[in-house]
């Protein structure tokens, strides 16, 4: 399911016209960008949890050249889906 | 900071953020997040412009061990959802920490860092052997940490210990720099090591007969101070190569050059006239017989000239003689005309001394004898007068 797709769906639940969905998908996500941001994460229940978590640095090697590179740390944002939602994947 | 934040503050916040109201906020979020799992589960795939990308991945079954126990078992296959962010989404979170690069950790480096990672290891395991040294090295690390984390006033620990560890690359950086400009100046140098011969092979059409006649030159300049002897460059007469036999005007000449010669050799001669019997000229038969005629010849007036004399006690004396000869500091005195010798085309002053005297080394009075200024000046036909020589 592509962009495209979701967003037809989504103004077809929400009674919308598609342009108003898609304004209102980037609304939606500029503030969760901006929570993320801010170190805050986003829990919805049914779906599970939008996370910034922090990946130490490390020492990753060039299988085939055997160069080691030192690899910074950096933020992610990770995605943990909810005990719900993993039920259902059983 | 660190908030959970639920689906009705995000529902708020969309709200505060324009165009609708609490419960349509509420129920766009609702169906927004809803469509995306219900669309993973059916369609495997969700892309979301500005979020990222939902994916239903398949795991395979895989072994594994209880790491309590040492079991092995195997988890099962089974799905899994993963998140992918979008590019732009990425950067925007990861701002803090954009300005550090992957770097390449060099070779030392990574010595250092197993150095360090063996010494803590010791640490650990001798600490009942060696409490001493344990609490001595321990101490400092500690206190290493501790200055790390004032240097680096941030907001969180976990921050500062990272900026700390990446610091030392910087250094890394500029030890590399060395090393590549030296590598940098071997190049150079090799290059031009290469270039030069090339561009003299390349220009030798215009710089090769200067650079060739520079070198004759040399070689002539050399050849005359080793081809002629100081005694004879001093003698202030003008040279004819040819010289007519004069024995007269020639001799006054050579007084003064055997009383130059004393003044050079003068150690080597207070030896020599204690070996120099009369009968001390070297020669081998073969050499002596074309002398022979001339030399008697010459030597009437002369009864102890030393040609003749070697011919008596060559037998006996013939170590003697080479001392003397071989070591070319015995002092002779020329006396008169043994021969006169018109030299052929292969024939040189040496080979003429070896032929009347049997040895080479007595050239120099052949030279000095004819006033010869430029021996290899010499051409075929001149006129050689060879003088007999008389031991002091």
């Amino acid at each position: 399911m592509n962009n495209k797709q979701f967003l037809t769906e989504l103004s077809g639940r929400c009674q919308m016209s598609a342009e108003q969905a898609a304004q209102q998908a980037q609304k939606l996500i500029g503030v969760m960008e901006e929570l993320w941001q801010n170190g805050d994460s986003v829990s919805l229940s049914g779906f599970g949890v939008l996370e910034v978590k922090k990946k130490n640095e490390r020492v990753s090697v060039n299988p085939t050249t055997g160069v080691r590179m030192l690899v910074p740390p950096k933020l992610v944002l990770t995605y943990k889906p909810s005990s719900l939602l993993k039920e259902k994947l059983k | 900071m660190d908030k959970k934040i639920n689906l009705t503050q995000l529902a708020d916040l969309l709200s505060q953020a324009g165009g609708m109201s609490k419960s349509a906020s509420e129920q766009f979020v609702k169906n927004f997040f809803d469509i995306i799992s219900q669309n993973v589960l059916s369609d495997g795939l969700v892309k979301v412009k500005g979020l990222g990308t939902f994916k239903l991945l398949q795991m395979e079954d895989r072994e594994s061990v209880n790491v309590n126990t040492g079991e092995r078992f195997t988890i099962e296959g089974h799905q899994k959802i993963s998140f992918t962010p979008d590019s732009d989404l990425k950067e925007v979170i990861n701002k803090p920490f954009a300005a550090f690069e992957t770097v390449e950790i060099t070779s030392e480096q990574a010595d250092t860092l197993a150095s360090m990672n063996t010494v803590s290891q010791q640490e650990e395991e001798s600490d009942e052997s060696s409490e001493v040294i344990a609490k001595e090295v321990i101490p400092v690390a500690a206190q290493e940490k501790v200055t790390v984390v004032e240097d680096m006033p941030l907001e969180s620990g976990k921050v500062n210990d990272n900026e700390a560890k990446v610091e030392p690359t910087v250094k890394d950086v500029t030890q590399k720099r060395g090393v590549r400009f030296l590598i940098k100046l071997l190049i150079w140098i090799l290059a031009i090591l290469l270039i030069v011969p090339l561009l003299l092979y390349l220009f030798w059409p215009l710089i090769g007969n200067s650079v060739l006649e520079f070198v004759e030159r040399d070689i002539k300049t050399r050849n005359k101070t080793e081809y002629v002897a100081d005694s004879i460059r001093s003698v202030p007469k003008p040279v004819m190569e040819t010289a007519p036999v004069t024995p007269q005007p020639s001799k006054p000449a050579e007084q003064p050059q055997s009383q130059e010669k004393p003044s050079q050799t003068a150690p080597a001669q207070q030896q020599a006239p204690v070996q120099t019997t009369p009968a001390q000229q070297p020669s081998k038969p073969a050499e002596t017989t074309p002398a022979k005629p001339a030399a008697s010849t010459v030597t009437t007036g002369q009864g102890t000239s030393g040609y003749p004399a070697v011919k008596l006690n060559s037998a006996d004396t013939a170590k003697d003689l080479k001392d003397f000869t071989e070591a070319d500091t015995v002092n002779f005195i020329m006396d008169g005309d043994l021969t006169v010798h018109t030299l052929k085309s292969d024939e040189t002053i040496t080979k003429l001394a070896l032929k009347y005297y049997g040895t080479k080394k007595l050239w120099p009075y052949i030279v000095k004898y004819n006033n010869v200024k430029d021996a290899s000046k010499l051409h075929e036909g001149a006129k050689i007068r060879i003088p007999v020589l008389k031991a002091k």
